[in-house]
């Protein structure tokens, strides 16, 4: 689906335009992309058609991703990628195609683990200390001086909400009282980019607002963050800037109102079964299918209708259509079906990426 | 070993400082500081040392097991069971050896007997009493030593503790804390080490040293004979155990069937099999420094022993190649679980 | 079909149906549960390492009993040079070796196998253990079966059934095949003959099965984590065996303090199940029979009151 990637204008209006650039090789970028590359010559992250496999399923599926600054929002269903993206990206993994750099540093060195700040989904600590031991204990992990550790944890336990609250044990915080916890150890050693894995679930609504608060002011000091989330409404709060991952692969970037029109002008491809009237009466369930691709053709989003052969020991006929703006086809589809009273057995959406996408936006819309 | 990192950081706290001025998010007031992966290093020794006594389980099993041993020594010293005086024959029913010598005395004593049949049968009982009187030394040597100490309680002890190191923090989802800080990663495989070290000599080395101060004056020989051997053993078994940790998902499974079922085979195997086993170097070890007291191995054509220097030289040889593979392993490995 | 109904009709929507079925009762949740249980360990390639292993002692009776049986009607008539000692008939040598290597089909052939595979039974336990109950208790998968409609006895049970289903496989099992091979080997007549050693091989592996998952399920329920319960199982079978040998064979202490070992005991039980007398047991200054069935009943009910005692409780496991 590479014309959903191709995006003329890859930045928001409010910032530079190579403050992220998703979904393709960076040798291969545009004019624009190259004017700022000496700008700034090394990106803060670049992640190179890496690829991640466990076994025999692909995790990550020749993703290649730029940042530089601002916030980043990565979205996509639980098994999508993200946290795999997102441990490559911190070194906990190794690509098995691909490169990953940050600041010119492979992400698995050591070098690069010094300008990434992890927040990891997982909810495992050193539970028999308290809050502010662990973070202590994470700061001194940094190289600091005994002092210097102290003063680092308060001032970012304080600046996640934690301070009068962190002298209970780990075992007994809240889920939200974890995450600030997480997300305190991220801040201590003031990295660049901040990789933070569903930093806001488990959070209240008051929490979140914070959270929002505190990722707005760390990317307008000039930190680049990626935010993974599975809900799109949470992640369009915090930023316009959004990467949809489905399948390992980053579907769609840009920010929500371009990836829609992009969508709408992306032809779907669709496969509907027709259930066959009578099995063996092929003339029949001939006339209901083309009844159907007749009424199909009249809808105004429809590019195109292919009758595929049927199988003769399966009582359904196949359909393929090709449709733009999905929405709004989808609303008349169900109204024809209806209307009409098709059989539909099943209908599918033979377009992966495109669909985990669409079902993303159109939940996003309805909501 | 451990690089510093601080380049650059001077200026990045500056720009963070500025920073701190304009907005309210800043990540540290503080003045510029240098950060140092050595002190980073140590100061994860000393938490990984401390984080071991948080299995708060293994820690009393395995005191408690050792103060067990030692009552039952300090009992059996009590007893004077390091001796063959009281073994009697026929088995339990018989008189007691002592006697038996007693009796081979009273024999040369008797009037009709000729000067030299006396002389002799005197020298023969003196032997035999000597022999009864410094029993103790090998019997303390076999069965509390060899059986109890080093068959069991240093494997033990260094499974626990050593597949604990890194096998309990992959278990607990815990070492992902460790893998994205700053810090290199053989520098965290060697720093587990050093911390876990304390725990394995100090339970080892110093457990040994209770148990022979209580059994008495072969308790006191054993342990001037055989505590580098207890030294080097701990070593090796610990690298190997610390090693699997680093390796296996279940180390702690993986170290069973190595210390008490290969070792157990391969120890007991004639020819050379059991030269794999660690156990057979420490138990060489032992014999060299105390074969001049009457202990070695039962059958030495098929024990097969190695000299002391080469059984030291093998353990600590594998100490220290353990390690560095187990340092390769670790720097490479990618553990699914933690993240 | 479309056709005969009504196009303006509301469709047919799927809608939530309850399920209609008897409820069995929660003994049948039993079964489920050691299925369960058995799967996740089949799955862990360690498991199959493991139990390879412990085959090899299988494999050496079976092949053991082979060879010779093979090598008997390899034998010719006349007598064979032995070395410098002299000349002996081949059937005479092979039935030596067969008494001599307990690889006759007799009492004592079954249980010298039953008693080497305790090292690798007590190997599979502790990694069966850890999994099966540890884990449920430590990762809090308990829950999962608790709200269903059975009580900790269902859970206990099902756990127990998987772990008898362990023992059997390394130690019964192999045992009757060995018997079965036997028959196969010298005459079918054995295998009715001598049924009262079939009887016995039950009678030693139910022992077994009782005791040790009794105590492997009072162990795991008490410690959790994986590598405490292996210094305890350990501590009970390595240092319990190793202890009693240095004190009965090495220190001369009552023949009593074998009791201590209790996979001896479980020994002892089972040389009486199969008829076995005392002095043939090695190695020798053994206790009586009964003796050890009291020790081994103590601390299966020992260990009984303990998990009673947990599953009275507010929470038998966390």
């Amino acid at each position: 689906m590479p014309d959903l990637l191709d995006s003329p204008n890859s930045g928001r209006g409010d910032r530079p335009l190579t403050a992220l650039s998703v979904g393709r090789d960076p040798k291969e970028s545009g004019e624009d992309n190259r004017s700022l590359t000496v700008a700034v010559p090394t990106p803060l992250l670049l992640c190179q058609r890496v690829s991640k496999w466990y076994g025999p399923v692909i995790g990550v599926n020749q993703v290649t991703l730029e940042l530089r600054s601002g916030i980043t929002g990565l979205v996509g269903s639980n098994g999508a990628g993200k946290s795999t993206l997102m441990r490559l990206i911190t070194g906990q993994l190794r690509p098995d195609l691909g490169s990953i750099e940050i600041r010119g540093h492979d992400a698995w060195s050591t070098a690069a683990r010094r300008h990434v700040g992890y927040c990891p989904e997982l909810d495992s600590f050193y539970e028999e200390m308290s809050g502010r031991q662990f973070v202590e204990a994470m700061a001194r992990l940094c190289g600091y001086p005994r002092r210097v550790a102290i003063d680092r944890a308060a001032f970012a336990l304080e600046r996640v909400g934690m301070a009068g609250r962190a002298e209970r044990r780990v075992r007994g915080y809240s889920k939200g009282m974890r995450q600030r916890i997480k997300l305190a150890q991220a801040l201590l050693h003031d990295p660049e980019l901040l990789v933070l894995d569903e930093p806001l679930s488990g959070i209240d609504p008051v929490g979140r607002d914070e959270f929002v608060r505190l990722f707005r002011d760390l990317a307008s000091m000039g930190k680049c963050l990626l935010i993974s989330s599975h809900e799109l409404e949470e992640l369009e709060k915090l930023t316009d800037h959004l990467a949809i991952m489905a399948h390992g692969r980053i579907a769609a970037v840009g920010t929500v109102a371009q990836i829609r029109d992009r969508l709408d002008n992306h032809p779907l491809l669709i496969r509907i079964d027709v259930k066959r009237n009578s099995p063996g009466d092929n003339d029949s369930a001939n006339d209901e299918r083309r009844r159907l691709a007749a009424g199909l053709l009249k809808l105004n989003d429809v590019v195109g209708v292919e009758l595929l052969d049927a199988r003769s020991e399966d009582a359904v006929d196949p359909v393929l259509v090709r449709a733009r703006n999905p929405q709004r086809f989808f609303q008349e589809l169900t109204r024809l079906v209806l209307e009409e009273w098709y059989e539909i057995a099943r209908l599918e959406t033979l377009d992966d990426s495109t669909s985990a996408v669409l079902g993303y936006l159109l939940r996003g819309r309805s909501a | 070993m451990v690089p510093d990192y601080n380049e650059n950081e001077g200026e990045r706290e500056a720009v963070s400082l500025k920073a701190a001025n304009r907005s309210l998010v800043a990540v540290s007031p503080l003045l510029p500081v240098s950060t140092s992966g050595l002190r980073a290093w140590f100061y994860l020794v000393w938490l990984s040392w401390r984080r071991q006594a948080r299995s708060q389980q293994m820690v009393w099993i395995a005191v408690g097991l050792l103060l067990f041993s030692v009552s039952l020594v300090a009992i059996f010293t009590a007893r004077g069971a390091w001796s063959m005086r009281y073994w009697r024959w026929p088995y339990r029913q018989g008189p007691t050896y002592m006697q038996w010598a007693d009796e081979v005395q009273l024999l040369a004593s008797l009037p009709d007997a000729s000067a030299e049949g006396q002389g002799v049968q005197a020298a023969l009982a003196a032997s035999v009493r000597g022999i009864i009187l410094y029993s103790g030394f090998p019997i303390f040597s076999h069965w509390i030593v060899f059986l109890l100490f080093l068959s069991f309680l240093v494997p033990l002890f260094n499974l626990s503790f050593a597949t604990e190191a890194l096998g309990g923090e992959r278990e607990s989802n815990s070492l992902i804390w460790l893998l994205s800080r700053p810090l290199p990663r053989p520098a965290i495989y060697l720093a587990k080490f050093a911390a876990l070290l304390p725990w394995t000599i100090g339970l080892t080395l110093g457990g040994f040293v209770l148990l022979c101060l209580v059994g008495g004056r072969s308790g006191v020989l054993a342990l001037r004979l055989y505590w580098p051997s207890v030294l080097a053993a701990t070593l090796a078994f610990s690298s190997l155990f610390y090693f699997m940790g680093a390796t296996f998902r279940r180390p702690a499974v993986a170290a069973i069937v190595y210390a008490f079922f290969l070792e157990v085979i391969f120890g007991n195997m004639p020819g050379y099999l059991k030269r794999i086993s660690i156990g057979f170097y420490a138990r060489c070890m032992m014999f060299d420094a105390a074969g001049d007291f009457g202990v070695q191995p039962e059958r030495p054509e098929i024990f097969l022993p190695v000299d002391g220097a080469t059984a030291l030289v093998v353990l600590l040889g594998l100490t220290v190649i353990l390690l560095g593979i187990g340092t390769v392993v670790f720097s490479r490995a990618q553990y699914h679980e933690v993240v | 079909m479309g056709e005969s109904l009504n196009r303006a009709a509301t469709p047919e929507l799927l809608h939530y149906r309850p399920w209609r079925g008897e409820f069995r009762t929660p003994a049948a949740s039993v079964w489920p549960i050691a299925r369960v249980a058995l799967m996740s360990i089949f799955q862990k390639w360690m498991f199959w390492i493991i139990y390879i292993l412990g085959l090899l002692i299988f494999l050496l009776f079976f092949f053991g009993q082979y060879l010779l049986s093979w090598a008997e009607t390899q034998a010719g008539e006349s007598d064979v040079q032995l070395g410098g000692w002299g000349r002996m008939n081949p059937r005479h040598l092979i039935a030596l070796f067969r008494g001599f290597l307990k690889l006759d089909g007799s009492a004592e052939s079954y249980r010298g196998f039953f008693a080497y595979q305790g090292y690798i039974v007590m190997i599979v336990l502790a990694l069966a253990g850890s999994i099966l109950i540890g884990n449920d208790l430590r990762f809090g998968s308990l829950p999962y079966y608790l709200s269903k409609p059975l009580s900790r006895w269902h859970y206990l049970l099902g756990k127990g059934l998987a772990v008898a289903v362990f023992i059997n496989l390394m130690t019964t099992l192999p045992a009757v095949v060995l018997f079965a091979q036997w028959g196969v080997l010298e005459s079918w007549e054995y295998l009715f003959e001598r049924f009262d050693l079939l009887l016995g091989i039950l009678g030693y592996g139910l022992v077994l099965t009782v005791t040790l998952t009794v105590l492997l399920l009072a162990t795991a329920t008490w410690l959790r984590r994986t590598v405490p319960l292996i210094m305890m199982w350990t501590t009970l079978f390595f240092f319990c065996r190793l202890l009693s040998a240095a004190m009965v064979d090495g220190l001369r202490f009552s023949p009593r303090w074998r009791l201590i070992d209790l996979w001896n005991s479980t020994s002892l039980i089972g040389a009486a199940c199969l008829g076995l007398d005392l002095e043939t047991i090695r190695p020798g200054n053994q206790p009586p029979w009964y003796e050890a069935a009291l020790a081994l009943g103590g601390v299966s009910l020992l260990c009984l009151t303990y998990l009673i005692h947990r599953i009275r409780g507010v929470e038998i496991v966390r």
